[in-house]
């Protein structure tokens, strides 16, 4: 308690003298500094209170000698007040100094000043012209009656003249000089979460001067956003598309923010991942080429930086799925090709890949399917690199529209014809990029073996979970399966569980055979959960194949719980693609 | 509903003592109940605002305090209205916090209520604290905007206007129609009272506010608007036109473009200032060294302000314009409808704004 005092007395030093030079915050300069230093000076008046309510108010003089001096040039400073919550915490701490039974005219004379000052913190509003104060005076108004009335009319003058200046943009007499935008935008940055500012807000926002150069403040914009994802202001998606395009940091802190949520350590459904992509506004925003280059560049980094984790893939799919849902519905102004928001990508595999299977009957999905796998083929093996990016791009690019690789597994799994070539590759591919072609091979028959023991399963009446395991078991005599491979065929086994006609199969068994370690619990758990997300989206009956996923599921749960303590980190070693950073144009080999 | 009537009226008493230094006789307790009070009518503010029945009693109730004090010879200075028990804890808290005359320990108990730290969970906005809190902010807001001007701050002393004129209506229409010439007699104690320049800017901002939207039909009412919107401006115009002094004020010093809008959307307004103009006109006589039309005496409106004026209301959109221009000309034909310049001003206006227009 003693050191926190000293720290507090220094802290006391410091912000009197910041107060001191601030003064009234009348200069450009003070209220600059002012806003910068507003989060802090309000949490140094938090633990002021903390420190003042044990006191009674002689203590409190004899303690803090200046106590009067630092609270009412905090009282002056209206950018302070403005802020948050500092103006009520101010106020606590005046009524500490209150003195209930006052002894002697010292006491009084503090009881009145304090007094004093909290009425005028409250109801001190004096008009420049008198008149105007006689006035309402006579009508028998004081300011708690007309302040919000007022604020409310000089918010709708303010506005309208910023709207007429975006508009009227030569007719210089009715322009608001930048010099005043810039205030505004300034004595904005303490009322942001005020609702009465909002449309001043919206307006600075979505109405472009006519400067070259960005007219507002910086720390409007780091406030704004700040409040925004916070959800302590309300704006149209109009308002905070104009404020990510005008401000970098703020669409990168936007979108660090909603990595946050969707990367955590809880397990995010893709539902609720969904949510809480539209409810960012990122994907409607991406609808501009400049944010969604950006947004998707940070999702390019999170990718190699965590060499390619499940979640930020989940999450490029989700957030890719949203877009493209936006545009749509933006289809009718569609300004731009699909060219401008993939720029280094073949054309035409963005439009085959951008096609949504649900427009397409099912029986022709190996038709589009095809002709990815040929052209990613195609630039992947072409050894000169083309124009279209080495593997990675394109890899990238595909996971985009992962959903693709996801009904390539089902098809190869319940057609009853030879596994095709082209969609072995293709799985083969997704899975694992970075592969030479011999290893790519490799897998490719790898798959083509299991599969095809797998097909005579499907013959026999009952299933069990030993004839699984034998499908699935590796040969003896090679090399045995990368994990990304075997990552492969434990998907394929699920998903020839889920459609495989013949008898029952005990999920119970299945799961404890599979022996699920944590992170292959998590695996099969996002598979199975993306598998019934995209059957709804597909809009695909399914009831028996639901029915045995979400058994699985809740098995996995049990087993999960079981295994795991709350809030234990899942080991993250085995899923990763190793030297997926090596395959990135930008790395250093 | 009388109980509650009756707690209305000690209330409005409550809150008119809480200014005087009667209060000094107060202790926490006398605190603490004024406080549950005035709780309690905002509470009923709230729930019964929106039932027509109930709040129409309590307004006119309210009126009748009110009438009652300007009866008694003080200065009829309006006590509590409908909107203010919205806020009447705030309002008796302020009064009661500015109040030298209130003991210490009685302050104590109030600040103590006022604010009473961060436990009470503040996210229910309907707390005091909150409330004063909020206060706090908006005024800091205002004074942010309103005193670091950018060089003449005309947008903003708009929004001053603006608001003077809001709540110029708002007790205006507290005055109740029923009593005769009840609503006149108030203008006119106000231009009596106020600063009268800044009066008829008042004036001017309120005949030309947006029309409001038109009053819900049945129960439902919007808790913070006045029940007759609409009327004020009209009363204010019929006010206006019945007093000559006034009107001749009004016409005088405002500007001349200000004056076109109010006809614009007044058109007994339009009338009589014409009327007033073609007065102003009948006083000049054409000066023939001079070769213009010059006022007999000083006070006379000289020949370039009429010219300006009608000018002015031309560029006004019909039907103004067209009415403007047909008075002149029927002006024109009375004087003999001369088409040379120099023997009727009304030709010579008429000439003058064909040209320019």
């Amino acid at each position: 308690m003693a050191q926190d005092l000293v720290g507090f007395s220094s802290d006391y030093q410091f912000w009197m003298q910041k107060l001191s030079l601030w003064d009234q915050a009348s200069t450009l300069e003070t209220q600059q500094d002012t806003c910068l230093h507003l989060p802090r000076f309000q949490e140094f008046l938090r633990q002021l209170y903390e420190v003042l309510k044990e006191m009674d108010s002689n203590t409190i003089i004899e303690r803090f000698p200046t106590i009067g001096q630092l609270l009412a040039k905090t009282c002056w400073n209206p950018f302070i007040l403005a802020f948050d919550e500092s103006q009520k915490i101010l106020m606590w701490c005046l009524c500490c100094l209150i003195n209930k039974e006052p002894q002697n005219s010292e006491e009084s004379k503090l009881n009145s000043w304090t007094r004093g000052l909290l009425s005028h913190i409250l109801s001190g509003f004096r008009f420049d012209r008198k008149e105007v104060g006689l006035f309402t005076q006579g009508l028998g108004y004081v300011p708690a009656d007309y302040c919000p009335g007022l604020l409310k009319n000089m918010v709708l003058s303010l506005v309208s003249e910023l709207r007429e200046n975006h508009l009227n943009g030569f007719n210089t007499q009715r322009r608001m000089v930048p010099e005043k935008i810039r205030f505004l935008s300034r004595v904005c940055i303490p009322l942001v979460t005020l609702p009465d500012i909002e449309p001043l807000v919206e307006a600075l926002l979505t109405c472009h001067g006519h400067e070259p150069q960005e007219v507002l403040w910086p720390e409007f914009f780091d406030a704004v956003n700040e409040a925004f994802l916070l959800k302590k202001i309300s704006l149209p998606t109009s308002a905070v598309v104009c404020l990510w395009l005008r401000h970098l940091p703020s669409l990168e802190k936007a979108t660090l923010h909603l990595f946050e949520k969707l990367i955590s350590s809880e397990r995010n459904f893709l539902r609720r991942i969904e949510c809480f992509l539209k409810d960012s506004l990122l994907p409607e925003a991406a609808c501009h080429p400049a944010i969604f280059r950006i947004v998707d560049e940070m999702f390019r980094y999170a990718l190699l930086e965590t060499d390619g984790a499940p979640e930020v893939l989940v999450a490029v799919q989700g957030f890719t799925r949203c877009f493209v849902e936006a545009l749509e519905k933006k289809n009718k102004q569609l300004k731009f090709t699909f060219k401008t928001y993939f720029p280094y990508a073949s054309p035409s595999l963005v439009m085959v890949l951008l096609q949504r299977p649900e427009d397409i009957p099912q029986e022709l999905w190996h038709q589009p399917l095809k002709r990815i796998s040929e052209m990613l083929r195609e630039i992947v093996e072409d050894q000169t690199h083309g124009s279209y990016g080495g593997p990675f791009e394109c890899w990238f690019l595909f996971i985009h529209f992962g959903g693709w690789a996801d009904i390539a597994a089902e098809q190869l799994v319940m057609s009853e014809a030879e596994p095709s070539e082209a969609l072995l590759w293709l799985l083969a591919f997704s899975c694992s990029p970075h592969d030479g072609s011999p290893q790519r091979a490799q897998t490719m028959v790898e798959v083509k073996a299991v599969l095809s023991r797998l097909k005579k399963l499907l013959r026999s009446p009952i299933l069990s979970a030993k004839d699984l395991q034998a499908a699935a078991a590796e040969s003896q005599d090679r090399d045995p399966r990368p994990p990304l491979c075997q990552q492969l065929i434990r998907r394929l086994l699920l998903n020839f569980l889920l459609w495989a006609p013949g008898g029952h199969v005990n999920a119970r068994e299945v799961i404890a055979l599979m022996a699920p370690s944590d992170e292959i619990a998590h695996d099969m758990t996002g598979f199975l959960d993306q598998t019934l997300y995209r059957w709804d989206h597909l809009r695909m009956e399914a009831p028996r194949s639901r029915k045995l996923a979400r058994e699985l599921l809740a098995e996995l749960r049990m087993v999960g719980t079981a295994m795991q303590g709350p809030g234990s980190p899942r080991p993250r070693d085995v899923m990763r693609r190793p030297f997926l950073h090596g395959m990135s144009a930008e790395n250093e080999p | 509903m009388e109980s509650l009537l009756q707690h209305l009226e000690r209330f409005s008493e409550l809150l008119a003592v809480s200014r005087t230094t009667h209060v000094s006789t107060w202790d926490p307790t006398t605190v603490r109940r004024a406080l549950q009070w005035a709780r309690y009518l905002r509470h009923v503010h709230r729930r019964f605002g929106r039932h027509v029945r109930i709040r129409t009693a309590l307004e006119r109730r309210l009126r009748s305090q009110w009438r009652q004090k300007g009866a008694s010879g003080s200065a009829a200075v309006p006590g509590l209205n409908f909107q203010a028990l919205g806020r009447c804890d705030l309002l008796l808290s302020l009064r009661l916090l500015e109040n030298r005359a209130l003991g210490d320990a009685a302050c104590h108990y109030l600040l103590q209520q006022l604010f009473p730290g961060p436990g009470v969970p503040d996210a229910d906005e309907e707390t005091l604290q909150g409330s004063l809190a909020r206060l706090a902010r908006r005024r800091s807001a205002v004074h942010m905007l309103l005193f670091n001007g950018y060089g003449e701050n005309s947008v903003l002393e708009e929004s001053v206007l603006k608001t003077q004129a809001e709540l110029l209506l708002e007790r205006l229409g507290e005055v109740p129609k029923a009593e005769a010439e009840g609503r006149s007699r108030f203008l006119s104690t106000l231009w009596d009272r106020l600063p009268q320049k800044n009066f008829l800017k008042v004036i001017a901002a309120a005949l030309l506010l947006p029309p409001s939207s038109p009053r819900p039909q049945g129960e439902e009412l919007e808790l913070d608007t006045p029940k007759t919107p609409g009327e004020g401006g009209q009363e204010l115009v019929r006010w206006l036109l019945a007093r000559s002094d006034v009107m001749a004020a009004f016409c005088h010093d405002l500007p001349v473009g200000l004056l076109a809008s109010v006809a614009g959307r007044h058109p007994e307004f339009s009338r009589a200032y014409l009327g007033l103009l073609t007065d102003w006109g009948r006083h000049l006589h054409y000066d023939l060294q001079k070769g213009t039309w010059v006022g007999a005496e000083p006070q006379h409106v000289s020949w370039e302000e009429l010219y300006g004026r009608f000018q002015s209301l031309c560029q006004a959109p019909p039907p103004l314009k067209d009415e403007v221009l047909t008075a002149l000309e029927s002006c024109k034909a009375q004087d003999g409808d001369f088409q040379v310049p120099g023997l009727s001003i009304w030709t010579d206006l008429f000439l003058a704004l064909g040209s320019g227009s």
